[in-house]
């Protein structure tokens, strides 16, 4: 329940962000990174619906990786 | 695995790992997260003898009070409400006799108003899709899961949604197993997304108060095997530092803006953890403000006292000694026989995060012979 995913940022309206990865998109809270400046093509990790800090694009990359072997290794 | 991750296997396996009293040096994580990166892929068998890694409190849901979640179900069954939960959450099974409902799932069944959500925001959009409904969220989790929930408030939360809350802080388990003086570990890997939101510096008092090497990590194989590393050079040197292993997402402070929400809508109170008991200030509440807002003055009360008591494991379920890192999890004489994702006797089976479910997952289907828990046990 702690793990969250990277997603890029598609569009912004006030605290909501349509987020994509993978070719799934959600909306995702940005009310916890009031701190945080975000722009469109940004990426930042998901958890429970609410984006919890900014992350790179290569970092985004590394992580997705790792999520795939596990998905796979559960299926 | 990456060449990274190799090349930090051979920097562990040159290290002069051999304590004196032969015994091997035993490294805590405590999240679920790590527990699934470490075991699928294959990190203990690839690490020395003389390495063990020890999964320790670190699934929500698996020390989610058995009262909580009677509380949800008796709820569900007897008012006119939609209750809302974390997925996980809906096959965690109570301690009640056969005939009755022994998990959210089966008062589903039974024909109580549950959805499984994935996110505070679902929670909102069926409070306003019913507004002539009382909505209930049972919210369980660590302070990663609870802070959004904090946030959903803060945001402002329609007056039909109410909250069950079972919100716990990490960092207070493991205070409790170093001040116990039998903690079971001698390195601690730290949580990353609980350090990400809540900022490293609340694992400081495990190398300060306790000396006992600490590292953040974050979730793929080179990071984790940095972690221990890192902590392993610390022990071999006798220098305790925090290392953060995870730089790119735990930053010095940590989401000063998930704080604040917390910190306006919950008060950190002692806490019943489910098969352990009390840890002190390891729980959050409603704060002041937020009370309307508090499913348990807003419906009758069904907690029931004498369960607080009671309210421990499932006969034969070693789950609580699992949580505590004092079993492991195939040493319970259950898994894999009475106990299978399919049937899970305890909460460890049930969770994506709990130990017993991701070594399963992992492959491993018998348990241990009895005589390697006894010796995990002495
Ligand atoms: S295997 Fe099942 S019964 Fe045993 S500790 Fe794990 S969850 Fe409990």
């Amino acid at each position: 329940m702690c793990l969250g995913i990277p997603m890029q940022i598609k569009s912004i309206e006030n605290y909501t962000a349509r987020c994509e990865a993978k070719g799934v998109s959600r909306d995702v809270s940005l009310f916890m990174m009031q701190e945080e400046e975000l722009n469109v093509d940004d990426f930042v990790v998901v958890h429970v619906g609410y984006a919890i800090q900014k992350i790179s694009e290569q970092e985004a990359q590394t992580a997705w990786e790792l999520y795939d072997q596990m998905l796979a290794a559960d299926s | 695995m990456s060449a990274s991750a190799k090349t930090w296997l051979e920097r562990i396996r040159a290290l002069p790992l051999d304590k004196a009293d032969g015994r091997p040096i035993k490294i805590m994580n405590v999240c679920g997260g790590h527990e699934r990166s470490i075991t699928m892929a294959g990190l203990r068998k690839a690490l020395p003898d003389t390495i063990e890694l020890v999964p320790g409190p670190g699934c929500p849901v698996c020390i989610c009070p058995e009262e909580d979640i009677f509380e949800a179900i008796q709820l569900a069954l007897h008012e006119e409400i939609i209750l809302v939960a974390f997925g996980d959450m809906l096959r965690v099974p109570v301690n009640v006799a056969k005939a009755e409902a022994r998990t959210l799932e089966q008062a589903k069944a039974q024909g109580a108003d549950i959805r499984p959500i994935a996110s505070p925001t679902e929670a909102i959009s069926i409070a306003r899709d019913n507004p002539g409904t009382q909505v209930v969220f049972f919210a369980a989790g660590f302070e990663t899961t609870t802070a959004p929930v904090a946030a959903m408030l803060a945001e402002g939360v329609p007056d039909n949604l109410s909250i069950l809350l079972s919100g716990r802080l990490t960092w207070p388990a493991v205070a409790m197993l170093l001040d116990s003086g039998t903690p079971g570990f001698d390195a601690l890997i730290a949580p990353g997304h609980v350090s990400t939101v809540m900022g490293p510096e609340e694992w400081e008092f495990v190398v300060k108060d306790h000396k006992i090497p600490a590292a953040v990590a974050g979730f793929t194989p080179e990071s984790l095997l940095a972690a221990m590393y890192s902590t392993l050079r610390q022990l071999i040197e006798g220098r305790c530092f925090l290392d953060n292993c995870y730089p790119q997402l735990v930053r010095a402070g940590g989401n000063k803006s998930a704080q604040a929400h917390l910190a306006t809508t919950m008060q950190v109170v002692d806490a019943n953890w489910r098969g352990i008991g009390i840890i002190p200030a390891s729980g959050y509440q409603l704060a002041e403000a937020y009370r309307s807002h508090d499913a348990r003055e807003r419906f009758p009360t069904y907690a029931d006292d004498a369960r607080k008591r009671a309210g421990e494991m499932p006969p034969g379920c070693d789950c609580a000694q699992v949580v505590l890192g004092k079993l492991y999890p195939n040493q319970c004489r259950l898994f894999g026989t009475a106990c299978k994702p399919r049937n899970p006797i305890g909460p460890c089976m049930v969770s994506d995060e709990g130990a017993c479910r991701i070594w399963w997952s992992a492959g491993i289907r018998e348990p241990a012979a009895q005589e390697e828990r006894e010796e995990t046990l002495a």
